[in-house]
């Protein structure tokens, strides 16, 4: 089983120049979590997903461990200033630029060895050759690829 | 010293291959283009493989004393600080302030120096700053003039005692001078120079410092009690670091070293942490400690001594000292004077621990001069305080410098190279000089 066999082909995607604010509709709108950032040629460039917006909220010495808890700190009104700040941003300014990508001919074992060690979002971008993005496919949908299968078949597919 | 009879390769000049060793190590780690850890170790290789001293003589040179003080201490921080008592006392005190910005400031430099004075400079404004940051969030002010205090309160505080700052361990270890010693000597002169220091950063910054009432009862709203993770383990800690501090303070009537009580505290605390635990979790925990010693820091040491060593075993360090006190007229009070303000103008442009790691076997060689070696005990106080106090002379005057602003960059609030030193370089010479007319009122004239 190949990761173009089983990924989502349909996808909404979004470009460098565009807003925060846009793409912040789009997520919201469509309860997306995530959308792909591709340039003209549909290349991938990065992605936009909630988590690394909201990463973009919270103070980078908190994110980075240097406080490891914060559970003694009222709300500051620090999300809503920086949330007030990044909104006006390009998509490029935010975006995450290493996300998770396979190869349409990859194996669903690399697809799920590759989710697990970025260990980051429970989804990867599918590309071909040329790096232009073909899909998306979620640690759910190989799960549900899964449990579809004969329980007497010796091969993932 | 320099008839031993080691082959150094090719028939070179042992001086010309240790100095130039020397001076190549010390230059590139001021590039700081590589980690100065492996520098230090290929610096100490090469002195060995070429020849210059034998693998015994590099190891006799390396003072297990002040390796095993900073390996222990490291530990029990290690520990410690995951209990949230640190950043505990810095809420604490940021409260004790009413909110007021200028209060703050005050009151988290105040904290710094005293925890530098019993922890390493780098720990303290590791856990410091962070809390610093999120303090002048919910104030809504610009952090700098908060992280410029802390700055210079943490190499103040580390002067004050023999465990505040490395160059207070190597020059304990070497010169035989206890924590008592320090207490006694050193601790007695740090207060006023923060005093003063303090003022002088009123000047600069006091005036500017203001938050709205609603960003001051912000800072009011941070619960202290929240910040502590773990009750229990921070008993153990506060126990174990009491204990290894009055063992420091008695130690000399002992005649233990302070390395042994630090190990032994050390050791101690990794049992308590995790009493109770099943062998895998104690494992497990035992690893991770461990992990957070600073090896860089340790095994840079390693090879600062075996280099030192090398230089010194060519007789080059001892022509330097006959040098110096050529200059100086073999005066004591000049060559004092000459110590203090050497080390202090070179503490600030160049890694202290290098340099004192070279200023200590020229001190020593002094010792025929001034007659003997307890003569020396006032020259070791004025390395001391030039060489940490130093420190605040530029952004790169310390490695707890660097940190804070690696923070304030993270934070958006670079602190820019010369900026700092338009601030920090005048308030160093002030306390160069504080300790100059210390040092001559009470050890000179």
């Amino acid at each position: 089983m190949k990761a173009n066999l089983i990924m989502t082909r349909d996808l909404v995607v979004c470009h460098p120049d565009q807003t925060v604010a846009e793409v912040m509709n789009i997520l919201r709108d469509r309860s997306f979590r995530v959308v792909p950032v591709v340039d003209e040629g549909r290349r991938i460039l990065g992605a936009i997903n909630m988590l690394g917006l909201l990463t973009k909220l919270v103070p980078e010495y908190i994110v980075n461990g240097d406080l490891k808890s914060v559970a003694y700190a009222p709300d500051i009104g620090l999300l809503l200033r920086h949330y007030r700040n990044i909104i006006d941003l390009k998509v490029s300014d935010v975006m995450d630029r290493d996300p998770t990508i396979v190869h349409e001919n990859d194996s669903l074992l690399s697809v799920a060895a590759a989710l697990i060690t970025y260990d980051r979002f429970e989804y990867a971008f599918v590309v071909n050759r040329e790096n232009e993005l073909l899909g998306i496919i979620s640690a759910s949908d190989i799960l549900r690829r899964l449990s579809k299968v004969d329980p007497e078949g010796l091969v993932d597919a | 010293m320099h008839d031993a009879v080691n082959h150094v390769i090719f028939g070179l000049d042992p001086t010309w291959v240790a100095v130039s060793l020397l001076l190549g190590v010390y230059g590139i780690i001021m590039a700081e283009k590589f980690n100065r850890a492996v520098l230090s170790l290929l610096g100490a290789g090469l002195m060995i493989l070429c020849g210059v001293i034998t693998q015994q003589q590099a190891v006799a040179g390396i003072d297990f004393n002040t390796i095993g003080l900073l390996t222990g201490m490291m530990v029990i921080v290690a520990i410690s600080q995951k209990t949230g008592m640190f950043q505990y006392v810095a809420i604490k005190s940021a409260k004790a302030a009413k909110g007021e910005p200028w209060g703050i400031l005050v009151m988290l430099s105040v904290v710094t120096a005293v925890f530098s004075a019993f922890l390493d400079n780098v720990t303290t404004v590791l856990l410091i700053a962070p809390v610093t940051l999120l303090i002048t969030d919910a104030l809504n002010i610009k952090p700098y003039p908060f992280l410029f205090a802390q700055i210079l309160a943490s190499n103040i505080g580390g002067t004050a005692t023999l465990i505040g700052d490395p160059p207070n361990i190597m020059i304990g270890s070497a010169a035989g001078l206890s924590f008592y010693d320090f207490l006694v000597n050193l601790a007695p002169i740090t207060p006023l120079i923060m005093l003063a220091t303090i003022v002088g950063i009123w000047f600069m910054f006091g005036k500017g410092l203001h938050a709205t009432e609603d960003a001051k009862a912000l800072v009011m709203q941070f619960n202290e009690n929240d910040a502590i993770e773990d009750v229990l383990l921070m008993k153990k800690s506060l126990f174990v670091l009491f204990a290894v501090i009055s063992g420091f303070t008695v130690a000399h009537s002992f005649h233990l070293e302070p390395a042994s009580i630090a190990m032994f505290g050390a050791a101690l605390l990794l049992l308590l942490q995790t009493w109770g635990m099943d062998l895998r979790a104690k494992d497990h925990a035992y690893e991770g400690i461990m992990a957070e010693v600073e090896w860089t820091t340790i095994f840079f040491f390693v090879g600062l001594f075996v280099i030192v060593t090398g230089v010194e075993h060519t007789g080059v360090i001892e022509m330097l000292a006959n040098r110096t006190l050529e200059l100086t007229g073999g005066d004591f009070n000049a060559t004092a004077g000459a110590i203090l303000w050497v080390s202090a103008i070179a503490s600030a442009l160049i890694d202290n621990i290098p340099f004192v790691a070279t200023m200590i076997p020229l001190i020593e060689s002094m010792a025929p001069t001034f007659g003997g070696a307890d003569a020396l005990v006032p020259l070791w106080w004025a390395l001391a305080l030039g060489a940490c106090l130093g420190g605040n002379g530029s952004l790169i005057g310390a490695s707890a410098n660097l940190i804070v602003a690696g923070f304030a960059q993270r934070a958006g609030h670079p602190i820019m190279f010369l900026q700092f030193m338009k601030h920090a370089f005048g308030l160093m010479l002030m306390s160069i000089t504080i300790a100059h007319i210390y040092l001559y009122l009470r050890y000179l004239n």
